[in-house]
């Protein structure tokens, strides 16, 4: 038996292993449609191939005859093609082979190995990526079924830990917050005082999920009112001030004021007159624009830049622990995979396949035992020698078919091939069903 | 047969809340999804029970205390159901389900054989009104209540700044609110339909409209009770937390009302000699 000759193979840079400077310059231009894959693909060696490309990573998965000689003709590839040179490169570049390779997959797409733990977009970047790749003839059946493995494995990291669950950026909880408070933000009403890096960033993302224009106060109104324009907003002067709070159900404030411009007690007569409608206020502001007391009033919520931050702290290091979780979750599904590969073998194929046909033979003939009763011992024989010669002619096709591949380099895909036709691979009918649902990625994420 | 199923469904709410109640201690998902199939099974079997209890009777099974319980029961899950279609939340199924379960099991310590003849009064298209009105109107401030705890947990939450996962999993502010807003004029008119339709039974039965029972003064007071929530919600916009707790004082009534007076107290409700042994209604 010819030994092994397909393996995985991954090479990246990461986040962690490159700077900026670095990744920003691996970014595989051009390969919109795949061509730079299929390059790749068509490389000495290599079967199978995806690129995967995002601000934060560049990975190669490959399938290869050669692991070693594959990473390093791999390098030297990325090299020309960013016209980089080898040397300056390579030490950012870490090698994963087999099913560290595997591992290295599943945890990319679970969202586990990104900069911000568990944030939702890799899944849906890497699909692109695969989409695209498979539709330039780069992948083979080794690689799209690992990648369907990734796809279901990130899903159940999503479903079955927290990982993904907890915002963590102040911008998305502050909004986040705003839904928990007001439920639907659609038909509410946004207000801005001042200006300032981190209200804009807020008021933009809040203003993603508001329909109604956003109001925009500032001590100078020809400010509020360039403000208003990028927002598309209104924009109202100081003095009007009392009567947006009256209107408003989420206001950020971000005023270079010394002095509180909120204060308690008009607070409470605005609320009075808003019937207690509840309010959202977010001070961003050092020192702060609103008095803290403001609140203690009934359906006031204030949450100042440090109770923001304070929540996204807590949600990191919620992430951090559900992580571990996570991780079990895909050395569950790494094991599986491996068990998977191993099968793809063309003896076991042979094996499982006589013994599903004698299964079938053997059910057929008891089901008839019935209408065999008139029948004496030779001809129940003869009945048995008959049944056996047929299952022996229907296997000669498909055995003599892997036995012809050994030839070939793509024998796993030969035999792959046979196990789906007749129904050997148990795997199959989960990996298939999962096929069909991927497409709920982009949809099911909120981001 | 029927109590196979009625059974059958007790079990069923039961391990439900034991699955929503370690859900919400110890998982970290936000849906429950096993805890709410165990829900639906339970309620399938109850609904079974109960036509079938119908069927062999004849007439609607609302004689006795086991049959309020269970009924009461059933339109807690029902409600809970139909809320739980439109906005899956573990929360509430930690409420209602333990609820149900709480009164299954309080139902099958009371017969539900009517062993002695049943009293006249009983015998009339009266009864399925009446005691249908009292019960949704019941069913539906427990709900309201329901909500209205999460409301006050939830507000907690978001004063403090005590952001956990729980915080996570309790719906919005405004999906509580909304929620009573519109259960208080539908509990309201339930309610006060299961006070006329007792009125004007008991006319019928006894040739007066109010007799001043316990059961009766105490559906009064909790009629006003709410009428005064609802004025407040409507004329003078009490909204959110004062909203929610005035839920939960009126459930108070409710329960009082419904368990309380007929424990305390005899009437024209406690049919002593007659059919119900323990009556609620």
């Amino acid at each position: 038996m010819i030994p092994i000759v397909h393996d995985f193979l991954v090479l990246g840079i990461n986040h962690n292993t490159a700077p900026v400077l670095i990744r920003e310059k691996v970014t595989f231009p051009g390969n919109q449609d795949g061509a730079v894959t299929r390059l790749v693909a068509q490389a000495e060696d290599i079967l199978e191939c995806i690129i995967v490309s995002t601000c934060n990573r560049a990975e190669i998965i490959v399938v290869t005859n050669d692991p070693d000689l594959s990473a390093e003709n791999l390098i030297e590839l990325v090299s020309k093609i960013h016209e980089l040179d080898v040397e300056s490169i390579r030490p950012y570049f870490y090698i994963k082979k087999g099913k560290e390779a595997v591992r290295h997959v599943f945890r990319v797409t679970s969202s586990l190995d990104s900069m911000v733990l568990g944030e939702p977009q890799i899944v849906g970047q890497v699909k692109e990526a695969f989409k695209r790749d498979a539709a330039a003839n780069a992948t083979g059946p080794l690689l799209n079924r690992l990648m369907h493995r990734a796809f279901f494995t990130a899903k159940r990291v999503r479903t079955e830990t927290g990982v993904a669950l907890a915002a963590v950026s102040i911008a998305y909880v502050a909004v986040e917050l705003a839904k928990k408070i007001l439920g639907e933000l659609e038909q509410r009403q946004a207000l801005l005082i001042g200006a300032g890096e981190m209200a804009e960033l807020t008021a933009r993302h809040l203003a993603s999920n508001v329909k109604r224009p956003i109001k925009i106060i500032n001590r100078t109104l020809e400010n509020a009112c360039v403000l208003a324009a990028e927002f598309d907003g209104s924009a109202e002067s100081m003095e009007q001030l009392y009567d947006a709070l009256a209107d408003a159900d989420v206001v950020i404030s971000s005023t270079g004021s010394c002095d509180p411009i909120i204060r308690f007690r008009e607070m409470k007569t605005v609320m009075h007159r808003r019937r207690h409608k509840p309010i959202f206020m977010i001070d961003i502001a050092i020192p702060r624009d609103i008095e803290p007391e403001v609140n203690d009033l009934d359906g006031v919520y204030l949450y100042n830049i440090d109770d923001l931050r304070a929540v996204v702290e807590e949600n990191i290091g919620e992430r951090r622990a559900e992580a571990e979780k996570a991780d079990k979750i895909v050395d569950q599904e790494v094991g599986k995979f491996i068990n998977w590969t191993k099968s793809l073998e063309w003896a076991p194929t042979i094996v499982a396949l006589k013994e599903r046909f004698e299964e079938i033979r053997a059910n057929e003939i008891s089901k008839m035992n019935g209408k065999f009763g008139s029948l004496d011992e030779t001809e129940r024989e003869a009945i048995d020698i008959l049944t056996k010669a047929i299952i022996n002619k229907i296997a000669h096709g498909p055995i003599s078919f892997m036995k012809q591949s050994i030839k070939t380099t793509r024998r796993d895909q030969h035999v792959d091939f046979v196990q789906r036709v007749f129904g050997l691979d148990t795997f199959v009918s989960e990996t298939e069903s999962e096929e069909v649902k991927t497409s709920d990625y982009e949809t099911d994420y909120r981001n | 047969m029927h109590l196979i199923f009625f059974k059958v469904a007790a079990i069923f709410y039961l391990i439900s809340s034991v699955i929503y109640v370690t859900f919400l201690l110890r998982s970290k998902g936000t849906r429950c999804l096993s805890g709410f199939w165990f829900v639906i099974g339970g309620f399938l079997a109850h609904t079974i029970s109960i036509v079938h209890l119908f069927i062999a009777q004849g007439f609607l099974p609302m004689a006795t205390a086991f049959d309020a319980l269970s009924l009461f029961a059933w339109l807690v899950v029902a409600i809970f159901t139909v809320l739980q279609f439109r906005d899956p939340n573990p929360v509430l199924g930690a409420m209602a389900a333990p609820i149900a379960a709480v009164l299954m099991l309080t139902a099958s310590t009371f017969s539900y054989q009517i062993t002695q003849p049943i009293v006249p009064v009983l015998r009339s298209w009266w009864l399925p009104i009446h005691v249908s009105f009292a019960l949704a109107g019941n069913a539906v401030f427990t709900i309201m209540a329901m909500a209205g705890a999460m409301y006050i947990f939830q507000e907690r939450l978001i004063k403090r700044k005590k952001i956990g996962r729980f915080h996570r999993i309790l719906p919005s502010l405004e999906t509580l609110d909304t929620l009573n807003r519109r259960a208080l004029p539908i509990g309201f008119f339930f309610l006060t339909l299961g006070i006329i339709s007792g009125a004007l039974w008991a006319s019928s039965a006894w040739g007066s409209y109010w007799n001043w029972d316990p059961k009766e003064t105490w559906s009064l007071i909790t009629w006003f009770a709410y009428a005064a929530m609802v004025h407040q919600r409507l004329a003078l916009g009490w909204r959110g937390k004062k909203a929610a707790m005035l839920a939960l004082v009126g459930f108070v009534l409710v329960m009082f009302t419904f368990v309380g007076v007929s424990l305390l107290f005899s009437g024209h409700h406690s049919f002593v000699g007659g059919s119900m042994r323990t009556p609620l209604i």
